[in-house]
């Protein structure tokens, strides 16, 4: 462990005295102060506060990426290039602790940096009210939208698999399948038309979403529906008549009422997000919520609601400081892996090189939803071959962009300990592990003083 | 276990990236290297020797054979933490100053602070670096990054020395210092594997050498063996009184047994010139922004008033028995040899009180030249540059057995 440590700091007075951390730690200093004085957002104070929230949060991400990245690779590959490995190896150190201490070294730095500018940022976002003259109203609306940690409920998707294949049967017996088209795209098209009718509801008819274990921090407080509508035909207004009913409906069927269901009628514009607040009490004592919509017979129109923004229940489930905390984890699981990947670049590459191919695994990750889905469309017709290989190797590069943490904390979002806990079950018990064994693989077995060109 | 290192056919084929090209760095190679012993590898550039040790040390990996050290492998921590190992240049972190770097070996060796800062301290001093020990070692000059270099190596107070071109970049007192401190850790039971084409270095304190050629040993064996010339003989003459009439008598006794001879006055060499110049200069606190080259290594070995000493941790295997050709080259070339003449012949040379001549005779068989004995050479250069006293001299060799007694702290 003595010469883990050693070399972890020697790594720690590299990048510091190298001046690479000097750079990063400068340009932050600036520009995150800066950022809190000239960014306005919308005008809102929670408009400001989230235009800060995601550009700060977004740089600190992304500089101490880069730095993680540059501080790790130089690092390895200077003590390769300059030969002080030499040196080094031939002391009572195992090729493994040398790694394991830069990696070390890198991490404990990188965290010491990420937790200074995760304070500063913090600090900006809490007095940032306090010298903004804001209203009342807006103060209310950035406690309940922004300094806070509102888990998010939404619909779960509805299998209709047996459905569809019911259907297919059907129309294929019945000839009304057209001809020259595959019966993978058939079975789409039909699969999207059966989840659009679980979302839809016709004039008169009625749509229940059911929830479980909503437990929200304080049960005095309040709890939001967030909902948009859309249409088949569109109102001459453009607005919908709707009734909503919340609550515990099994209270009517068991005849004792505990807990108020609550109903309220509302008119609204279509294809647009509306939060409505309901007071928490709605809730069953066993976590359990129920909410409805009637399309009432005013409308002329079949209402649906849109499955990535349809509906929503959110409350308040944890502190805004705790999911800052949590974000700043999240920030800090990424650059773990991002330096265990470099470590793995820089055992059989020159710092060029090796530097490269980090950044290319960067933007990859931080784009990885759009590359995924590119990837599935383009690869309909080699489905098989696509499946068993390039799809694994993609399945296997981190995916940053599906856990944002500036996401949570400009909607005010519950990121919460279990989410965080699997993040880093897969990032880094399993991936950066993976590429952790394979860059000891290659040192261990690799010739030191072999000139690689 | 007899050997300190062996080799065992090693073998090392460097090819291209298509497996092409292929160059015999080294081939065959079965080295042995005992306990205790200084064993020169000699060769001319690219010879092999810096791929033999990489080979030896883990660094390289032989393509056929076996390299073992202390009967194991050189990439064993166990193993290890017994070597000092100094590379061709002394590759350091540029951004350390001279205390940290020696620091961070320490404590790669798991040194406990109080160890580690005291042999800090002792080989800065050594080394000449202590007044410099808060500068950054990338701005030392090549041969104050060889002296910290070497500090390195002995933080560990290793059984077995590997120094690869030493005496790169080192100014003859730098040079000296290393060739001194290589005689006195070999008295102490150290193993040292010198590798240099620097001749002058290998001759003055190897037992043993090889002359590697083509990654070939060339040839092996005892310096004096090898060096020692049957067909000639040498006369030293350490007298300032000798008479012309009396070299006239020699000339023509050597001229009666059919050989010729020439009788110069010996050249004062270059370094014994430079190292006295340097120490008088030193004499008079001239100031210096490089390394304070003093009689450091002499002084630092050879001291035994020190509490814990270098001594204590550097050199602490038991004395060994001296032999010969573990001596220095004395610079006072009359005093370092030690002729044994023919009686009858010394009378003869040495009746008139005559000024001091050196003979050089060719087929005359008066006296053999001979590999200075270490008791005799035991008095460091320095010391007897800087008019050390022969009492003290002999105070450093009851130092040096009782600190071998002693054992390390």
């Amino acid at each position: 462990m003595h010469s883990i440590w050693a070399v972890a700091k020697n790594t720690i007075r590299q990048a510091l005295r190298m001046k690479i951390a000097a750079v990063f730690i400068i340009l932050l200093l600036v520009l995150l102060p800066v950022m809190g004085l000239i960014t306005t957002g919308d005008g809102t104070l929670k408009g400001r506060l989230q235009t800060f929230i995601s550009y700060s949060m977004s740089l600190t991400s992304l500089l101490l990426c880069m730095f993680t990245i540059i501080a790790t690779t130089f690092s390895l590959t200077n003590d390769i290039k300059q030969k002080q490995i030499f040196t080094v190896l031939t002391k009572p150190i195992r090729r493994s602790q040398l790694l394991i201490g830069k990696l070390l070294g890198v991490t404990i730095l990188s965290s010491a940096l990420l937790a200074l500018f995760s304070v500063i940022i913090y600090t900006i976002v809490i007095y940032t009210p306090k010298f903004y003259n804001a209203s009342q109203d807006e103060l209310k609306q950035v406690n309940n939208e922004f300094f806070t940690a509102r888990a998010s409920l939404t619909p779960t998707d509805i299998d209709v698999t047996d459905e569809v294949n019911k259907l297919y049967e059907k129309l294929e017996r019945n000839g009304q399948i057209p001809p020259n088209t595959s019966p993978r795209a058939v079975k789409a098209l039909l699969t999207m038309q059966k989840k659009l009718e679980k979302r839809a509801a016709e004039v008169g008819g009625e749509l229940l979403w059911e929830f479980n274990n909503v437990k929200p921090l304080d049960p005095n407080q309040s709890i939001f529906v967030k909902f948009k509508y859309d249409v088949a035909v569109n109102p001459p207004d453009l607005q919908i008549y709707g009734r909503w009913v919340i609550g515990d409906y099994r209270q009517i069927q068991s005849g004792k009422i505990e807990t108020p269901i609550r109903y309220f009628d509302r008119k609204d514009l279509i294809r647009t997000v509306y939060e409505v607040e309901v007071p928490a009490d709605v809730i069953a004592e066993d976590g359990f919520l129920a909410v409805g919509f009637i399309n009432t017979t005013l409308n002329d129109t079949v209402v649906m609601f849109p499955p990535k923004d349809g509906l929503e229940v959110l409350y308040k489930a944890d502190t805004f400081t705790a999911n800052f905390i949590r974000a700043a984890l999240l920030i800090l699981l990424r650059l773990v892996f991002l330096a265990c990947f470099a470590i793995l670049a820089s055992t059989f590459l020159s710092f060029p090189v090796a530097i490269l191919l980090c950044l290319t695994i960067f933007s990859t990750a931080t784009v990885s939803t759009f590359i995924v889905e590119s990837f599935d469309f383009m690869s309909e017709n080699v489905s098989a071959a696509y499946r068993y290989t390039l799809k694994p190797i993609i399945q296997l590069l981190p995916q940053f962009d599906k856990i944002s943490p500036s996401k949570f904390l400009i909607h005010g979002q519950l990121l919460s300990w279990s989410m965080l806990a699997k993040v880093a079950g897969i990032m880094i018990c399993i991936k950066a592990a993976l590429v952790l064994m394979l860059a000891l693989l290659i040192f261990t077995y690799r010739e030191i003083a072999k000139v690689i060109i | 276990m007899e050997h300190a290192i062996e080799t065992f056919s090693l073998t090392k084929i460097f090819t291209d990236w298509w497996g092409r090209n292929r160059v015999y760095a080294v081939e065959d190679l079965n080295l042995k290297i005992k306990y205790n012993e200084v064993f020169g590898l000699l060769g001319p550039n690219g010879s092999g020797k810096t791929t033999t040790l990489k080979m030896l040390l883990g660094l390289l990996y032989p393509t056929k054979g076996k390299a073992a050290i202390f009967g194991g492998d050189g990439t064993d921590p166990k193993i290890n933490a017994r070597i000092g190992f100094l590379p061709e240049e002394s590759y350091l972190y540029k951004y350390l100053n001279a205390r940290e770097t020696l620091d961070f070996y320490g404590r790669i060796f798991g040194l406990p602070a109080k160890v580690r800062k005291m042999r800090i301290e002792t080989l800065l001093d050594m080394v000449g670096l202590k007044t410099v020990a808060n500068r950054p070692v990338g701005t030392f000059s090549k041969g104050m990054a060889r002296r910290i270099g070497l500090a390195q190596a002995l933080i560990n107070d290793p059984d077995l020395l590997i120094l690869d071109e030493p005496t790169t970049g080192l100014d003859p007192i730098g040079t000296r210092q290393i060739k001194d401190l290589v005689i006195q850790l070999a008295k102490r039971g150290k193993t040292i594997l010198l590798c240099s084409h620097l001749l002058a270095d290998v001759e003055d304190v190897c037992d043993r050498i090889a002359i590697l050629y083509g990654g070939k040993i060339q040839t092996e064996g005892q310096v004096k063996d090898l060096l020692l010339q049957t067909d000639k003989k040498q006369i030293n003459i350490n007298s300032g009184s000798i008479t012309d009439i009396t070299t006239e008598k020699i000339k023509r006794l050597i001229k009666a047994d059919k050989a010729e001879c020439e009788i110069t006055s010996p050249m004062e060499k270059l370094e014994t010139f430079f190292i006295k110049t340097v120490v008088a200069a030193q004499q008079q606190d001239k100031s210096t922004s490089g390394a304070v080259s003093t009689t450091q290594i002499s002084d630092f070995l050879a001291s035994k008033s020190i509490e814990e000493n270098i001594l204590d941790k550097l050199v602490s295997a038991p004395v060994s028995k001296p032999t010969e050709s573990t001596t220095t080259e004395k610079v006072e070339l009359l005093k370092t040899t030690e002729p044994q003449p023919d009686k009858q012949l010394l009378e003869q040379l040495t009746k008139p009180a005559e000024p001091v001549k050196t003979v050089s005779a060719d087929e005359t068989e008066t006296t053999e030249p001979q590999i200075p004995e270490l008791e005799k050479n035991e008095k460091n250069i320095l010391e007897q540059l800087t008019d050390r006293s022969a009492s003290k001299n002999d105070n450093t060799e009851q130092t040096d057995t009782q600190t071998g007694e002693s054992g390390d702290a």
